[in-house]
Formats: structure tokens, C-alpha cells, sequence
């Protein structure tokens, strides 16, 4: 199905979108020449190693560097207070390298830069620091408790964005409330009322690439970055703003990024570089982390607790809501703070609950710094939700999917921020539906073995883009001499396949074959237009919607030649076929290629120029959540999806296989099946691979015992499910590109939940806590006993 | 990056045994280096020199001898193993556990002498070698060739009775007894490929009409062991088959001092030490 | 510690280099070689984004020393295409989606050519345990099992 929602100049089946073409990245990547960050060297270049911190909390007494310095090879030795900058970008608490005390164990407290790593390794190893150990809070709870050790005694200090709120003299980096209806009432009219306390680890991203990034700071003054960054832009402006260069004088060169998943987002070693490239005598200098130091240094998804109370009547309609999240956003959160404000605003999970108080809190620890994670805030507190409604679902003794659909959040009804729902958002009771069909919901395999059963699972899900109001995307449309296009957009590509369905719409638009359009494969801050960052699935949204006014741009100022030199008036004209002709009269045309550098007549008058096409997108009356009752319209759009799981689980050794995975989403439209089917496969792994083994497993001093792929498991080929079902539901939203809407977050968020609720199904235990590694649940099945 | 270090390949044994016995303690004998080379990157080991033992022919032989039993030479991959013909016949606790080691990837460089020297208390091929009554033939460059059964080489965590000087040549594993059937459990935290939570290896025969159960583990122990007590339990005569298996997997369980690291805690090893013992037992009765 | 030399083919051309005993293969080939495919993300053989083929074998490069290689054949993701022309495997992984972020498709490619040139005609199974020492964080493995079963498709009609 296809709306024509731009009011487009005829309706025609489309070519290009809703088709699985193949990525124009994909023989880049076949062929093993697509450029990463870590394959670039420089002439000149320097290698920095870090030295990491032993303890959680400590004051850095002296650091002396003499060894280090002698070491042949090293050029130069830099400690915290070298760099008196600040970064953040949202809430400005982090520094380039520790200064005064560390915070966290692993946090870089010096830095070598030597001619090559093996002397800058050898190096970091003299280095002799003195600590004095503080007390470490190593517990979300324990955080805000009075009296707590303080990560951050300056936090009063701290420039903010006005969309969060740090408390001062606390361990709260972010404090967001919420007030829907009348909570007090709405307890009153439940019938049944169930409270619940949920748990999650801090996890990894494990991109298989780290982080990586180049810094050159040149002597005339201007700065060069090369970076695995999701988001150039932010690093240019975060950078800027911290060092005081204007955003002129900073380029970022962003080539494909081998796996992002929000870690990258943001900005995170590119100012450690800089500043050492200017204190190495303005040499360029790479920073690549080791696997061990991305696990220690690089930034991860926080931990996370959770309370809800939730009032239904008997029936099974949700009256009401009491809420705490509490984000264990380790030792700095300028990003992370916007993961409490996320799972704070989508707190209640695709439902509809008249009465609401919620108060979602990001909190300092001396665990290791958080940022974002595909679906950040929604991943953590859809476990909680997702389990709240199956709990409270048997507690009322009603089918966990019938209850689920009770509550739908459905067009028409408001959200927790007081957002009424529009008529053309997806639908979630679709994809709850079609996820339980697939399953057989109701039906139940036997197994042969005493030992083990086999049981079914469902979790819904929702999601809107994380972001300020005023993100923007734009989209440049350079046509070439020869009638080909450059199409430029600030989306880098990590993976999720974005500009390949750009370039679907940008043909579709344009009337000019697919393979006669090229995506620019880098993201260089001086020529790329400008897109806010590469996150929370806004970009096929955003970025898509810029395509197609960039495209429309180009159109325009075709037609304007076009219709000089066809002697017709502008309306009377189409574009089809790389061609521009009169409608009804094929013989009356005009190739592209003999407009688009200037038409030129036979005396050699020309007319028109170069055509560059150009659009931008930002968000429709979004607005800033009012800071006591968090209302407001905080969402571009809302995705929404369900997943379920039939396991089979070992009663003796807790042992769970997940047989058959089954996930839907309503993505509006799939500008490409393809990729939608490549991110709903991939994400469903990873979200059952984060469920069930992932987590930073800490000694009682804060120190992280897995740090390697040997004791950190992740998913490999032997743990896929045997069936993995995807389903695509298309309801278009009318202000979306073609109808999309983004899926690639929304893909891992509830595959967790799922398993946790088929483990309740089979045994009537409740497992809160995650993971649900194999020992976990059968010490949960054991305490039942 | 690795430490720095000196690089020999000899090519014949009494050449490594020379080099051995000059370098001593600053060396390391490297056959797979699947182990050490993980080792010297973690900055745990920084051996002045290694010693490459994968250029000495005869390291590399694996023969059955019918009757007699199988060699398997200090530089013979887990691959070369998996491949011999009909191994996976005789030798079938043998072969299945060295098919849970790693990944296939691995297993085309790592080598099962290198599994024993390396004496992790999690080595898979260990507790198939115990219960096959393998022994290990070690060499050094004056005394010429020693045998030592497995069970007296390992002595601790990463700690064997090899001197620095030492070089395990091969390893020896006898005829099996004849219509044996074996079998290794592997638990992992993943269902693909991960270091042993708890591996146990179980072999049945029966001797005359009475049934023998050999058992040996893994991950439970500072080293990895056999447990012959319960050898003894399934001699006895007036239990039920029900009641030795209980029997056994109490001795087992008792014998095991498995700890707590990442990979799980003591308690639930415990608990798999049991459920893995008897579950293994039973099959293999089954079988034989 | 003393540099040596060695003599290898790799990719079907011969190289003479001298290179520092505690250097890897791996390290051979990004930075000596500048062959930038092979990729490389935790150097201690938990990931297999390094595994190349020695002597017609997958081995995972970070746990292999450069001086061994002396007088071996290797096969990097490099060498794959023959005159302009893409391996099969490369074709399939292309039409399948197999590829994303594309940081692990060397390695895959490489083990997967392997595997249906060992054996056209591979099961399932057989293909999940020849990658499973390969890590893939983006596409869930399904579409990568699927490429490598289709590319063996095609070396069979071939
Ligand atoms: C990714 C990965 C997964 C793994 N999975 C498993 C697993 O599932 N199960 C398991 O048991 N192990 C596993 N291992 C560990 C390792 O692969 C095995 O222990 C392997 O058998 C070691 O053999 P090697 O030839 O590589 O030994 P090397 O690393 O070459 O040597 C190991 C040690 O033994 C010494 N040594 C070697 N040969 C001799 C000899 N002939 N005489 C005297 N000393 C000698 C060396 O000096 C060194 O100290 C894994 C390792 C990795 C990297
Ligand atoms: S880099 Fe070699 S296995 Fe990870
Ligand atoms: S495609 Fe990204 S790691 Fe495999």
C-alpha cells in the first residue's frame, strides 16, 4: 500500500521504495576495502596509550612520569591537569583525563604518545601514580542514600542543558519527574494492586570495532579529527565548546564505523587526541583502545533499577501507576543523563494509564560512565514493565496477550506526557496480535524429557527518538555533469543500512536509476550537511524526510531551466526516467544530463547552472517537557513492536534454549524489507544475547573481572535460535518518508522480557534480576523449591 | 603487543632439549600458542625466548596401534585428532571432548599436549584422558624418556610436574577396554563455545558381566581430576543400579572443591557436578 | 631481539620481509603489508575477525607468530575477487544482508570460502560450526549462514 501523503505530481507504483535492493555499501565491505577509523595512518603519526585507573574512587596524589619520558620513542607524557577542559553534552561533568581524583576503576589518568605503540606501551607501564583511596558507592541505591560518598562535589557547578536537572550536593545527575491525572484517585478505583522491584547490569556494546580516533591539532590553529564516531557534528561542536575553537576551525572525518549502537554517539576520546596532538608538538596522534580497555574505559549502558506499583481493576483495565527508575549511570553521565529523561517520559511502555506518577533519576556511581545504547532508557525499563504486566496479568488470572491488548495505547489515547496519540501512529495491538499468531499462543509442546519444558513468552515495546526538539537533519542533492548524483547526507553509516534507503528515495524522487546515484561514503564536517547525530532511529525519518525536499529542491530549479527551454509552463511538466518531459507528449523532452550543468542552445546562450538540491527536517511542534509534570510533546514518532520467544528449559541446570524468536514492528513503510529483516534479525540476537549472559561483573571494589570476550559472552552463531520470525506491519504515518517510521533500536528491546515470561509460564517463578544466565534462573527455580 | 623474546625453530628434538637446557626458566616451548601467547599478551608470562616444537617431525605423529593404543605427539593439533580415522570410534570420550575445545578455528593450531602443559583446571581433553589411563612421555636432554600417568602430572593450577628443562613429547592413551562406551559433558554459560562451568567424563564397560564406571571432571578442582572412589561403588554387590548411581554422585561430589569465579559460583557447580553425574551415568548404562 | 627474514606468498604474490620475533601474523599483514581487510578486535582468538587462511587452513592471526608463516601460502579477504570479479561467497553475502557494519565480513568471507571449497555441499550445522569462532554484533548470524549455504549453491552449479 502507498499513500501519497506529499501530494506528488501523479501516482505511479513506486520503483525503488518498498524494495529489497541490495546495500550500496556491500562490495565496498565484500571486498575488504571499506575504510574504518583504525585502518587510517598519517604521515607522522604518533600512538597514544592509556594508563587506566586501579581504583573506584581515589585521590590522585602525584603521578610521576620520568621513566616513561626516557623510554626511546615516547615524545610526550600528559596527565588530567594538563587539560583544564570540561566535556559533556547534555550536563558538562567529564574530563579529558582524570584530574584531582579518578572515578572509577579504569578511568584514563595519563596518557603516553610515542612514536610507535610498542614504546608507548612499555611506557605507561613506568608510570608511577600515588592514591589516596576514597569510600566508592558501587550501588544505585546506595548512591542516594544520605551520606553517600559524592562522585561529583562539584555538580552545582556544572553547565547544563535546561532540559535536565542535576541536584546539587546529591549523586543525582538528573532528576525527571512526571504527574498524569490523579494518581491518589486512581489507586483508589483499582481493585488489585501489584508492586514489583526489577533489576539490570551495566552491559557492553561489544562493537567489534572500538573506539578508534585520529587527532591532528595543526600549527596554524585549525584541528583535524578522524574518528569511529556515530556523530561528527556533536564532536565538533562538544569539542568546540570545551577548548574554545570556533566550530570553523574543526573538521571531523567520520569513514564507516564498524558498529556503533549509541557507544559511539555523542563524543568520547576525540578531545583526549586533539589535546595531545597539539602537547605532542601538533603531530597527529591515534588512539585505538584494545578490547580490554573498551570494556574498561569506553563507555557502556547503565545499570538500572526499577519499582512499580500498578492499580488495575478486576477486569483488567490499568487505573494507575507509581514509578521509580533509577539509572546507575556510573562516573559521569553528560550523556547519560538523557536515558532517565527517555525512560522517564515513555515510563508505563506501550499502554494507556489515565493516573501517573513517575520519577526517573539518573544516578553517579563509581562504576564505569554510561552513555547511550540502542534504545537506551526503553531496553532497561521495558524489562521492568514488560514483567510488571505478566505478573499482574496472572495476578488477575487473565491471558498475559488479552491483558496486554486491554491496555493498548491506541490513536486517540494520551501518552504519560499528555500527548494524545495521533490517528495515524502504529499500532501496537496489531503487533502483540501477530506476534501471539505466530506462536501458537495457547498451544502447548510437550517434551519427552521429565527434565525439561517448554514454554511461550510475550513482551510488547515502544519507542520515540530520544532527542531535543531542535535536532535537525538536512540532505545536499549535487548533480553531476553527465546527469549522475551525489547524494550527501550527515548520517554515518554504522551498520544499520540508512543511506541505502536514502538512496531509494532520493531515485524514487528524482526519476533517476538507482545505480546512477552514489551516497558520499564519509561524513567530513566541512562538506557534509549537517544531521544532529546518528541515533535513536531518527535518521531514516529525519534524514528522509530532508531526501525528499532536497530532491524536490533540485526538481524545482530543473523544471525552472526546463520549462524555458521546452517552452511549457512548469505544472505541465514531469521528471521520469532521467528525462524531463511535457505529460502527454514524450517527443517534447530534455535529458537531465543537458540541464543540470546549464543548458547550453545551439549559439551557446546557456541558462541555469549546477543544480544543487538541498532540504532539512526537524521535528513538528515537538516541545520541552514542563519540569515538575514531565508534559509535553517530547516525539517525533512513536515505533511500536512486540517479541516472543518458545524456550525449552532444563529444571535441573537452568539451561534455557530459545527455539523460535518471533518479533513484529509496525514500521509504517519499509522503504527496503531487506534491512528492516537485517535489523530485526540482528537486534533480536542482540537483545537475547544482552538478556541472557551479558554483564559487567564487579568485585567488591569496583573492579571488572570480565573484562575480555572470553568471560564477557556474547552471542555467537551456536546460540540463534532454530526459527527467527520477522514481521513486517505497515500502517504509514503520513508525515513520514513514504510512510516509515524507524525500527532499528525498537528491534532489541523486549526479547528479554519475553524469555523471563515463558520461564514464568513454565515454572511459576518470577526472575526480576537480569541476566538470565543459566545460573541465575536455576537458583531462582531453587529457591522456589 | 607481546613482550620481547628470542625465536628458535628447531627441528629436531635433541636440538629443542639443547636449547632447553640453556635457556632454562627464560624459556617457553610454544606449540600451538594458543594459551601462552594469551598469556604473554596479559603481561603474565615474558619468556626471554620461545621454543617453536611444530618443525620437529616426530612431534608431530599420531598413530593407533591396534591392541596397543594411541600416540599423540607433542605438536598434534586438536584437527589432526578429530581426523584420525576411527577415533571417534575407539576413542570416543576422547574425541568428544576434544570437539567442545574452542571453536574449529582454534582447534586447526591448538594442540592436546599443549592443553595438558598449559594444566588449567578447566582442560577439556584432561578428564578423558584420566579415565583412559593416559600417561605422559617426558623428555629432557640427560635423562632420556619418562613415563608418567596423567594423574600424577598435574599438581595445582597451571602447575604440572615439568621441569624447565622438560619437554612432554607425547602422550600415551591405551587400548581402551574392549566394547567401552564413553561420553563427555561439557556445561557451558552459552550453548556455543565457552571454557567448561563443569565438564565431566564418564567411560562403562563391563568386565565379565560386571558393570565399571570410570568418572574424571573438570572446572571443580585445582586441577582436573578423577574420581576412583566411586570406581569402587559399582564393584559392590547388594545395591541397586539406582542406589550406586546415588552413591556415585555423592562421592563425586564430595571429592570436588570446585570455587567461585565468572563463570559461575561453587554452589551451582556443585549442583552441576551432580546432575551431570548422574545423567551421564545413566546413559552409559544404557549403552553398555 | 633479532629481526628475521621470511619469505611467504600471500595472496598469490611472493614477499620478502624482516620482522621482530614477538610481531603476530596479524600484525604482519595490517602493518607491515598494509592490507587493511583483516581486521583485528580483541587479540587473544575470542572474536576470529583475524582469521586468514595459512596454508589453505583458517587460523586466527592474532595467536599466530610472523616468523612462522616463513615459507607459507596465505589467503587474505584481499585476495578473494579474481580479476575484478567477485568470489561467490562475496556475491551471496551481498545478496543476503550479510553484511552491516561490515567490520566482521572478511573473517566470514574467509571461513565461509573455505568451507563450501572444502565441502560444496555443507549442512546447516556444518556451516554454524565453522563460524562459530567468528563474532558478529550487528546481523544475528541468520543472514550470514543463509549467504554461505547460497554461495555453496552457486559453487555447485558452477
Ligand atoms: C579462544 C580460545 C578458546 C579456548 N577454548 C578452550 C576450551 O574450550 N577448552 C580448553 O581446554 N582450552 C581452551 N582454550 C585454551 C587452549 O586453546 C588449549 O589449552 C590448547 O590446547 C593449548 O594448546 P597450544 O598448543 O595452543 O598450547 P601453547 O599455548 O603452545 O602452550 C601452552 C603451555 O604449555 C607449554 N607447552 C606446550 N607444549 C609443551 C610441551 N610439549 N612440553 C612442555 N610444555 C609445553 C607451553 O610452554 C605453554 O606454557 C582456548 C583458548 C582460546 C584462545
Ligand atoms: S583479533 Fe584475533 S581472534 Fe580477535
Ligand atoms: S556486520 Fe557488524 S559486526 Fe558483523
Amino acid at each position: 500500500m502507498f499513500v501519497n501523503h506529499e501530494g506528488g505530481h501523479y501516482l505511479e507504483a513506486l520503483k525503488y521504495v518498498g524494495k529489497s535492493i541490495t546495500r550500496i555499501d556491500a562490495v565496498e565491505k565484500v571486498l575488504g576495502i571499506a575504510e574504518y577509523a583504525s585502518d587510517i595512518e598519517l604521515p607522522g603519526m604518533l600512538y597514544a596509550k592509556l594508563l587506566l585507573s586501579p581504583y573506584a574512587h581515589a585521590k590522585i596524589i602525584s603521578i610521576n612520569y620520568e621513566k616513561a619520558l626516557r623510554v626511546p620513542g615516547v615524545v610526550s607524557v600528559a596527565v588530567g591537569d594538563d587539560f583544564p577542559f570540561r566535556v559533556g553534552l547534555y550536563v558538562n561533568d567529564r574530563n579529558i583525563l582524570a584530574r584531582k581524583k579518578v572515578r572509577w576503576v579504569g578511568e584514563p589518568v595519563a596518557a603516553v604518545v610515542a612514536e610507535d605503540l610498542e614504546a608507548a606501551e612499555e611506557a605507561v607501564e613506568l608510570i608511577e601514580v600515588e592514591y589516596e583511596p576514597l569510600p566508592a558507592v558501587l550501588d544505585v541505591r546506595e548512591a542516594l542514600k544520605p551520606g553517600a560518598p559524592l562522585v561529583h562535589e562539584e555538580l552545582g557547578e556544572y553547565a547544563h542543558s535546561p532540559a535536565f536537572n542535576p541536584i546539587a550536593g546529591t549523586n543525582i545527575a538528573n532528576r525527571f519527574t512526571l504527574k498524569k491525572g490523579n494518581i491518589v484517585e486512581g489507586f483508589n478505583k483499582s481493585e488489585v494492586v501489584v508492586e514489583n522491584e526489577f533489576y539490570m547490569p551495566q552491559v557492553s556494546h561489544v562493537q567489534m570495532e572500538t573506539h578508534v580516533c585520529i587527532g591532528h591539532y595543526m600549527a596554524d590553529g585549525n584541528i583535524k579529527i578522524w574518528t569511529s564516531a556515530q556523530s561528527p557534528f556533536t564532536v565538533r561542536y562538544i569539542l568546540s565548546h570545551s577548548i574554545g575553537v570556533p566550530l570553523h576551525r574543526i573538521s571531523v572525518y567520520v569513514p564507516y564505523v564498524g558498529g556503533g549502537f549509541g557507544g559511539k554517539a555523542g563524543i568520547n576520546f576525540e578531545p583526549l587526541v586533539v589535546l595531545l596532538s597539539k602537547k605532542a608538538g601538533y603531530r597527529p596522534v591515534k588512539l585505538e583502545l584494545t578490547r580490554e580497555e573498551h570494556f574498561l574505559a569506553a563507555p557502556l549502558r547503565q545499570g538500572f533499577y526499577a519499582k512499580i506499583k500498578t492499580g488495575v481493576t478486576k477486569d483488567g483495565k490499568i487505573m494507575a501507576e507509581k514509578i521509580f527508575y533509577a539509572f546507575d549511570a556510573g562516573a559521569y553521565a553528560d550523556y547519560g543523563v538523557n536515558v532517565a529523561r527517555a525512560a522517564g517520559y515513555s515510563c508505563t511502555g506501550p499502554y494507556y494509564v489515565p493516573n501517573i506518577e513517575a520519577e526517573s533519576l539518573a544516578v553517579y556511581t563509581n562504576h564505569q560512565w554510561g552513555t547511550a545504547f540502542r534504545g537506551f532508557g526503553h531496553f532497561e525499563f521495558l524489562w521492568a514493565i514488560e514483567r510488571q504486566m505478566e505478573i499482574v496479568a496472572s495476578k488477575l488470572g487473565i491471558d498475559p496477550v488479552e491483558f496486554r491488548l486491554k491496555n493498548a495505547l491506541l490513536p486517540g489515547l494520551t501518552t504519560a506526557t499528555g500527548e494524545v496519540l495521533r490517528e495515524d501512529a502504529g499500532r501496537v495491538d496489531q503487533c502483540i496480535e501477530a506476534v501471539a499468531k505466530e506462536l501458537r499462543w495457547g498451544e502447548l509442546t510437550p517434551t519427552n524429557d521429565p527434565k525439561k519444558v517448554r514454554a511461550k513468552g510475550i513482551a510488547a515495546l515502544w519507542k520515540a527518538p530520544a532527542m531535543p526538539p531542535n535536532a535537525a537533519s538536512s540532505a545536499i542533492i549535487k548533480f553531476n555533469e553527465d546527469g549522475t548524483v551525489l547524494l550527501s547526507v550527515g548520517v554515518t553509516e554504522i551498520g544499520q543500512g540508512t543511506v541505502t534507503s536514502l538512496a531509494q528515495i532520493a531515485a524514487e524522487e528524482l526519476g533517476v536509476p538507482i545505480e546512477k546515484i552514489r551516497v558520499v561514503p564519509f561524513r567530513h564536517t566541512d562538506l557534509t550537511p549537517y544531521s544532529w547525530q546518528t541515533v535513536a532511529s531518527r535518521n531514516l525519518f529525519m534524514e528522509g524526510r530532508a531526501v525528499i525536499r532536497a530532491a524536490r529542491d533540485a526538481k524545482e530549479q530543473i523544471l525552472e531551466i526546463a520549462s524555458q527551454v521546452l517552452r511549457a509552463p512548469k505544472d505541465d511538466l514531469i521528471i521520469k526516467d532521467e528525462k524531463v518531459w511535457v505529460k502527454g507528449r514524450p517527443e517534447w523532452s530534455l535529458h537531465l544530463k543537458d540541464i543540470v550543468a546549464g543548458y547550453v542552445y545551439p549559439n551557446g546562450n546557456t541558462i541555469g547552472g549546477p543544480i544543487i538540491g538541498r532540504g532539512y527536517f526537524v521535528g513538528t511542534r515537538l516541545s520541552y517537557l514542563d519540569p515538575e509534570t514531565g508534559q509535553g510533546y517530547p516525539a517525533l514518532k512513536w515505533t511500536f513492536g512486540a517479541q516472543g520467544v518458545e524456550i525449552e528449559l532444563d529444571l535441573e541446570t537452568g539451561e534455557v534454549k530459545v527455539l523460535k524468536l518471533v518479533s513484529a514492528f509496525d514500521v509504517g513503510k519499509a522503504i527496503n524489507p531487506m534491512l528492516v529483516i537485517g535489523q530485526i534479525i540482528g537486534g533480536g540476537i542482540q537483545s537475547l544475547s544482552l538478556g541472557m549472559w551479558e554483564q559487567y561483573v564487579y568485585d567488591d571494589k569496583g573492579r571488572m573481572l570480565n573484562p575480555n570476550l572470553t568471560d564477557y559472552k556474547i552471542a555467537r552463531a551456536g546460540d540463534i535460535p532454530e526459527e527467527i520470525i520477522p514481521i513486517i506491519i505497515e500502517n504509514p504515518q503520513s508525515d513520514g518518508p513514504y510512510g516509515a517510521r524507524g525500527v532499528a533500536e525498537l528491534s532489541m528491546l523486549s526479547v528479554p522480557a519475553a524469555i523471563a515470561n515463558a520461564i514464568f509460564h513454565a515454572t511459576g517463578v518470577n526472575i526480576n534480576d537480569l541476566p538470565l544466565t543459566y545460573e541465575n534462573i536455576w537458583k531462582a527455580l531453587n529457591k522456589k523449591r | 603487543m607481546l613482550p620481547k623474546f628470542e625465536y628458535y625453530s628447531p627441528t629436531s628434538l635433541s636440538e629443542a632439549l639443547d636449547l632447553l637446557e640453556k635457556y632454562g626458566e627464560d624459556a617457553k616451548i610454544i606449540a600451538g600458542g594458543t594459551d601462552l601467547l594469551v598469556s604473554m599478551r596479559d603481561r603474565i608470562l615474558k619468556p626471554k625466548c620461545l621454543i617453536d616444537i611444530k618443525k620437529i617431525p616426530e612431534l608431530r605423529r599420531i598413530e593407533y596401534k591396534e591392541g596397543v593404543g594411541l600416540t599423540i605427539g607433542a605438536a598434534v593439533t586438536f584437527k589432526d585428532i578429530l581426523e584420525y580415522p576411527n577415533l571417534e570410534k575407539k576413542y570416543r570420550v576422547l574425541w568428544e571432548a576434544v570437539k567442545t575445545i574452542g571453536d574449529m578455528i582454534l582447534r586447526n593450531r591448538a594442540t592436546l599436549v599443549g592443553n595438558i602443559c598449559n594444566a588449567s583446571p578447566a582442560a577439556d581433553s584432561a578428564p578423558a584422558l584420566l579415565i583412559l589411563d593416559a600417561r605422559a612421555r617426558i623428555i629432557n636432554k640427560n635423562d632420556g624418556v619418562r613415563e608418567v600417568p596423567l594423574e600424577r602430572f598435574f599438581i595445582g593450577v597451571k602447575k604440572t610436574i615439568l621441569k624447565p628443562t622438560e619437554i612432554v613429547k607425547e602422550v600415551f592413551v591405551p587400548e581402551p577396554p574392549a566394547n567401552c562406551y564413553g561420553k563427555y559433558v561439557k556445561v557451558m554459560r552459552v550453548q556455543s563455545e565457552d571454557l567448561a562451568v563443569v565438564g565431566v567424563a564418564g567411560l562403562a564397560y563391563r568386565d565379565r558381566g560386571d558393570l565399571i564406571i570410570r568418572l574424571a571432571y573438570s572446572s571443580v578442582a585445582p586441577t582436573p581430576i578423577r574420581v576412583k572412589e566411586v570406581e569402587e561403588v559399582f564393584k559392590k554387590k547388594n545395591m541397586s543400579l539406582d542406589e550406586k548411581i546415588e552413591e556415585a554422585v555423592k562421592i563425586s561430589s564430595e571429592k570436588v572443591s570446585p570455587i567461585s569465579d565468572v563463570r559461575g559460583s561453587a554452589e551451582y557447580r556443585l549442583n552441576l557436578v551432580k546432575v551431570a553425574t548422574r545423567r551421564l551415568i545413566k546413559e552409559l548404562v544404557e549403552v553398555v | 631481539m633479532s629481526r628475521r627474514k621470511i619469505r611467504f606468498k600471500i595472496n598469490g604474490v611472493e614477499k620478502t620481509v624482516e620482522v621482530e620475533p614477538n610481531k603476530t601474523l596479524l600484525w604482519l599483514i595490517r602493518e607491515e603489508l598494509k592490507l587493511k581487510g583483516t581486521k583485528k578486535a580483541c587479540e587473544r582468538g575470542d572474536c576470529g575477525l583475524c582469521t586468514v587462511l595459512l596454508n589453505g587452513e583458517p587460523v586466527k592471526s592474532c595467536l599466530v607468530l610472523a616468523v612462522e608463516v616463513d615459507g607459507s601460502d596465505i589467503l587474505t579477504v584481499e585476495g578473494l575477487a579474481k580479476n575484478g570479479e567477485l568470489a561467490p561467497i562475496q556475491r551471496a553475502f551481498i545478496e543476503h544482508g550479510a553484511t552491516q557494519c561490515g567490520f566482521c565480513t572478511p573473517a566470514f568471507l574467509i571461513v565461509g570460502h573455505w568451507l563450501i571449497n572444502r565441502n560444496p555441499n555443507p549442512s546447516r550445522e556444518e556451516v554454524v560450526e565453522a563460524i562459530n569462532g567468528l563474532l558478529c554484533r550487528c546481523t544475528g548470524y541468520k543472514p550470514i549462514i543463509d549467504a554461505i549455504l547460497e554461495a555453496a549453491k552457486y559453487m555447485r552449479r558452477t
